[in-house]
């Protein structure tokens, strides 16, 4: 049963559409993610479903209950992509405030906050907040979100700008969360993350829906694996081309010849003409898309159409997106960190 | 897991109801706000802060109790103990006597003394000689001032006795109908019996024991104009704000006589406003912290609705102004009503701060904001309060209130009202701006102040039913600019503060009925066509005609006998039926009037806005022009 529903999210900014026409269901107990590029409705989607963003148009249920319903907020844990603490307050003392607000009694939020604390290892729990560093105050940050003991969790960039240390660790303690029941909707740049934690996808680009599922089944319709077949065919005393067709692998010490095809049936085919003109398979290799890959197709042309789409962004739809930020410089400053994270 | 926590966690509406949720939620925002500011200042801070207003404390009640005691022992006098001018000097906290034979003259016109007195022979040395001769001179008029005020037999002390009456001037006659401003003086027995009411017993003449003229013009203290100002037209009387503690008794040579202003009250009073400039820095930064870094997403997404948060964030520091202003009152010899007084200050100090820093984009510009806040209502609650004794104008200031209150003098619930109702209608409409940008969408806008204003009153606009209410709600905000206008043209002119009065009260109350349907159309949510541009001039004209008759709180006060009241409010009800109907009803016409134009105006964008409000602002102000020449 979804434990999520969002039908025809729709969020307009004056003349600028931010989200458009959203639809789609988690189930309890899933890890979700929603991916896209920088501008593509990924926090509005998730601010919307938080209850922060009213929706322009389409409705959200979350734990049976609608956005901005306090029974709602208190079933919901929302990590935002920056850790915005009281930084003059101790962790305890940030997070006893929170689960004080959120009606937890004391000795249960005490409880609860050290063993929370406890998992996620963080120390200096007496320490003011502005004190502690950038890994230590996500980790307060993802405390206070489970303070409440939510069914849903919103995680928007939860490893953002950490080192890869604490983001494993995050990620595996998503995983964990799954793991105990919690619904997780997860959104991250680095799609080696999403990949690795995400039951099922949702990729986004300007504002819409462009691929959704899991992440096998995108993969499948987004090419699938692809088998590489390496054949060598005898030619006295060298090698030649199979009459299949076929791309010299030159990278390969011993001349070889590789078919790319898409099937089983496909590699049968190659291996029934090489042996027919006498030679051999030496290698099947599978190649598999990643999410990144499939991510760039999707979002195919999107540099372009995301340009457009920045000049139409007035300064609230940028700031309220989460993804714009303030100035030009800050944008190109988060495309350049994508860029990198990508590259590795 | 999510078994355990709904057996864990507690729910208010099953508690006790949704009120009590409401109530407890925002006690703890107030309580966690108190713990989170302690954090921000370190022990050695509050040490350093304790210390320096310990030192303050002292140093003030020592200046309160002894005066700053700039002028002690400025100067040296020579003067023999068995002088009778040895007292003189002694007393006087300016002279420092010397022993005559101690007296050293030098070259010249220099010694070791500024002034010097043998017998009943003075001279004077040196460069300062002359100054310490005149204050010396001033030294005896007040020890002989003093000595006769210990006298038992006053009458043999004072042997003539002047009593001082203080009226209101009569504005009808200072306005040139005949030009006549002399009636307190007492030419004409029958004109001053008139005037000052019951003009009774002159106690001049009964000490004197002449009995047989009581027609001085002179009362014997208990008639103010006020009884008998509104006791002769039928009108409501003005506040009696120009006797009590001003014209206590006191004894002296005339010389010593001086107009009644309250000195001594009034800085008292200006002490009530003095720690809300200081409250109000920290109250903006908290604000400000929620919206630039961020913070407030998380109690945004928490079961806080806005409300609640803004009240908890408040209360702390409405509570520590509430115990500030207690204390003061405590201090310096006020009652409740002072409290009652500043309390409804201390609420606009604080929400005009709210409402600034939700606008503000940066620190920087949020100083601006308390800076200017913290100008305009010390100028706005002081400066009237000056004129506690002279008009009623001063009433605009609850600060007034605390002046009379300090004085003696009792205050009604009209005048409390009056005084004090723009301040909590204006503070409660500021907080509800305020509330309307207190979400994700506005709070982290990095807009101009003028588009979040706009952003401000759009969210408070859905569909017709807002247009009038807020134009109604806007009132308190329209009576207190007008009343502002009026108080800083009350000294100017009134060749040039009338016409300046008419423009500025009818732009102020245009603007109030324009600005909320303007801002609904630049946010879309009213649509910008003619028919609903219509609809909503007629409904905001209508909504606000409904709520500027509370104005007519005014005439409880008597401003409206002023001429420049008149200018701002309109003329006094009439008794005669058509004039009711002229007065009453007609303005429901203007405001519908001036509201479709200006509403269609800004139905059209911006520019086109600016136009129609001009416009409807000179439609409005040839009215009033035109309503105050046939009816007043």
């Amino acid at each position: 049963m979804a434990i999520l529903e969002v039908d025809s999210l729709r969020k307009t900014y004056g003349g600028f559409t931010a989200v458009e026409g959203s639809t789609f269901a988690v189930e309890r107990g899933e890890v979700f993610g929603v991916v896209g590029p920088n501008g593509a409705g990924k926090t509005t989607t998730l601010k919307m479903l938080a209850g922060l963003v009213e929706p322009t148009d389409g409705t959200a249920v979350v734990a049976g209950h609608t956005p901005g319903d306090p029974e709602m907020a208190r079933r919901l844990g929302f990590l935002p992509e920056e850790s915005p603490l009281y930084e003059e307050m101790t962790a305890s003392g940030y997070l006893e405030f929170f689960a004080d607000l959120y009606d937890v009694p004391r000795d249960v939020a005490r409880d609860r906050i050290d063993r929370t604390l406890d998992r996620l290892e963080l120390e200096h729990r007496d320490r003011r907040l502005g004190n502690v560093s950038k890994g230590m105050k996500r980790k307060v940050a993802i405390a206070r979100a489970l303070v409440n003991d939510p069914d849903v969790l919103i995680f928007d960039e939860p490893a953002s700008g950490l080192d890869p240390l604490t983001t494993n660790y995050i990620i595996e303690f998503t995983r964990e969360l799954s793991e105990e029941g919690k619904t997780v909707i997860f959104s991250a740049h680095n799609l080696f993350h999403v990949e690795s934690v995400c039951d099922r996808i949702v990729i986004m680009n300007d504002g819409r829906i462009v691929a959704r599922g899991a992440v096998d089944e995108i993969r499948d319709a987004h090419g699938g694996t692809e088998y590489h077949v390496f054949a060598t065919v005898d030619a006295g005393g060298g090698v030649r081309e199979p009459a299949v067709g076929a791309d010299a692998d030159a990278t390969d010490s011993i001349r070889r010849f590789r078919h790319a095809v898409d099937d089983m049936a496909g590699v049968e085919s190659v291996r029934e003409t090489v042996e027919r003109e006498g030679g051999r398979i030496v290698d099947i290799q599978t190649e598999t898309p990643t999410l990144e890959e499939i991510f760039l197709e999707v979002a195919g042309g999107s540099d372009g159409s995301q340009a457009t789409r920045r000049e139409s962004i007035d300064g609230s739809a940028a700031t309220a997106d989460g993804e714009g930020g303030p100035t030009d410089g800050t944008q190109a400053s988060s495309d350049d960190e994508d860029a990198a994270e990508a590259e590795t | 897991m999510t078994d355990g926590r709904d057996d864990a966690s507690r729910d208010p509406a099953d508690d006790g109801g949704r009120l009590r949720g409401v109530l407890e939620r925002t006690a703890r925002i107030a309580r966690w706000e108190v713990s989170r500011s302690a954090g921000t200042v370190d022990r050695k801070t509050v040490l350093v802060v304790v210390a320096i207003l310990l030192t303050v404390g002292v140093v003030g009640f020592a200046v309160a109790d002894d005066g700053i005691g700039l002028e002690d022992d400025l100067y040296v006098i020579a003067v023999d103990e068995e002088n009778p001018y040895y007292e003189v000097a002694d007393e006087s906290e300016s002279f420092r006597p010397i022993p005559l034979d101690d007296l050293e003259l030098s070259d010249g016109n220099e010694a070791n003394a500024d002034v010097a007195l043998r017998e009943n022979r003075i001279a004077h040395y040196g460069d300062h000689g002359e100054a310490a001769y005149a204050a010396f001179r001033d030294a005896i008029d007040a020890y002989n001032e003093q000595r006769m005020s210990e006298e038992d037999d006053q009458t043999a002390a004072y042997p003539v006795v002047v009593d001082l009456e203080y009226v209101d001037r009569d504005l009808e006659e200072v306005g040139g109908t005949d030009g006549q401003t002399d009636d307190a003086g007492g030419d004409d027995p029958a004109d001053s019996s008139d005037d000052l009411g019951s003009g009774s017993d002159s106690g001049a003449d009964d000490s004197s024991g002449d009995g047989d003229d009581s027609d001085d013009g002179a009362t014997d203290g208990d008639g103010t104009a006020g009884d008998d100002s509104s006791a002769d037209d039928g009108q409501l009387a003005v506040p009696d704000v120009g006797s009590g503690g001003s014209l206590e008794e006191s004894s002296g040579p005339p010389g010593s006589i001086s107009p009644p202003f309250p000195f001594q009250s009034l800085l008292l009073a200006f002490l009530f406003v003095v720690p809300m400039n200081f409250v109000i820095q920290a109250y903006g930064s908290t604000i400000m912290d929620e919206r630039v870094k961020r913070r407030g997403e998380l109690l945004l997404v928490s079961p806080a609705s806005s409300s609640e948060i803004v009240a908890g964030k408040t209360l702390p520091y409405l509570c520590g102004l509430a115990a500030v202003v207690v204390a003061i009152s405590l201090a310096v010899g006020g009652g409740w009503l002072s409290v009652l007084a500043a309390v409804p200050i201390a609420a606009l100090f604080l929400a005009t701060t709210f409402v600034g820093a939700m606008l503000a984009r940066s620190y920087k510009e949020l100083t601006f904001v308390t800076v200017t806040i913290s100008v305009f209502l010390t100028a706005y609650t002081f400066i009237p309060a000056v004129f506690t004794d002279v008009t009623p104008i001063a009433l605009i200031s609850p600060l007034s209130l605390i002046v009379m209150d300090l004085q003696g003098e009792s205050v009604g619930l009209a005048e409390y009202l009056f005084s004090t109702g723009p301040f909590y209608g204006s503070a409660a409409v500021c907080f509800l701006l305020g509330l309307g940008v207190y979400r994700e969408e506005d709070m982290f806008a990095q807009k101009s102040l003028p588009a979040k204003a706009i952003d401000a009153v759009a969210s408070r606009v859905g569909g017709y039913r807002s247009v009038p209410l807020l134009s109604a709600l806007f009132i308190p905000l329209v009576f207190a600019a007008q009343l502002l206008v009026v108080a800083v043209l009350f000294a100017v002119p009134e060749a040039i503060a009338l016409p300046a009065i008419f423009v500025l009260a009818a732009a102020v109350e245009e603007l109030a009925k324009s600005v909320h349907v303007y801002a609904g159309f630049a946010r879309s949510r009213l649509e910008a066509t003619l028919g609903v541009a219509v609809v909503c001039g007629v409904l905001s004209g209508v909504g606000f005609f409904v709520g500027e008759k509370v104005t007519h709180l005014a005439q409880f006060v008597g401003l409206p006998e002023l001429t420049v009241g008149v200018a701002a409010f309109g003329p006094a009800l009439s008794n005669d039926p058509l004039g009711f109907l002229v007065v009453f009803f007609t303005p429901m016409v203007l405001h519908v009037v001036t509201a479709v134009i200006a509403a269609v105006g800004a139905s059209r964008g911006p520019t086109a806005y600016a136009i129609g409000f001009l416009t409807a602002t000179l439609v409005h102000a040839a009215y009033n022009l035109g309503v105050i020449l046939l009816v007043a």
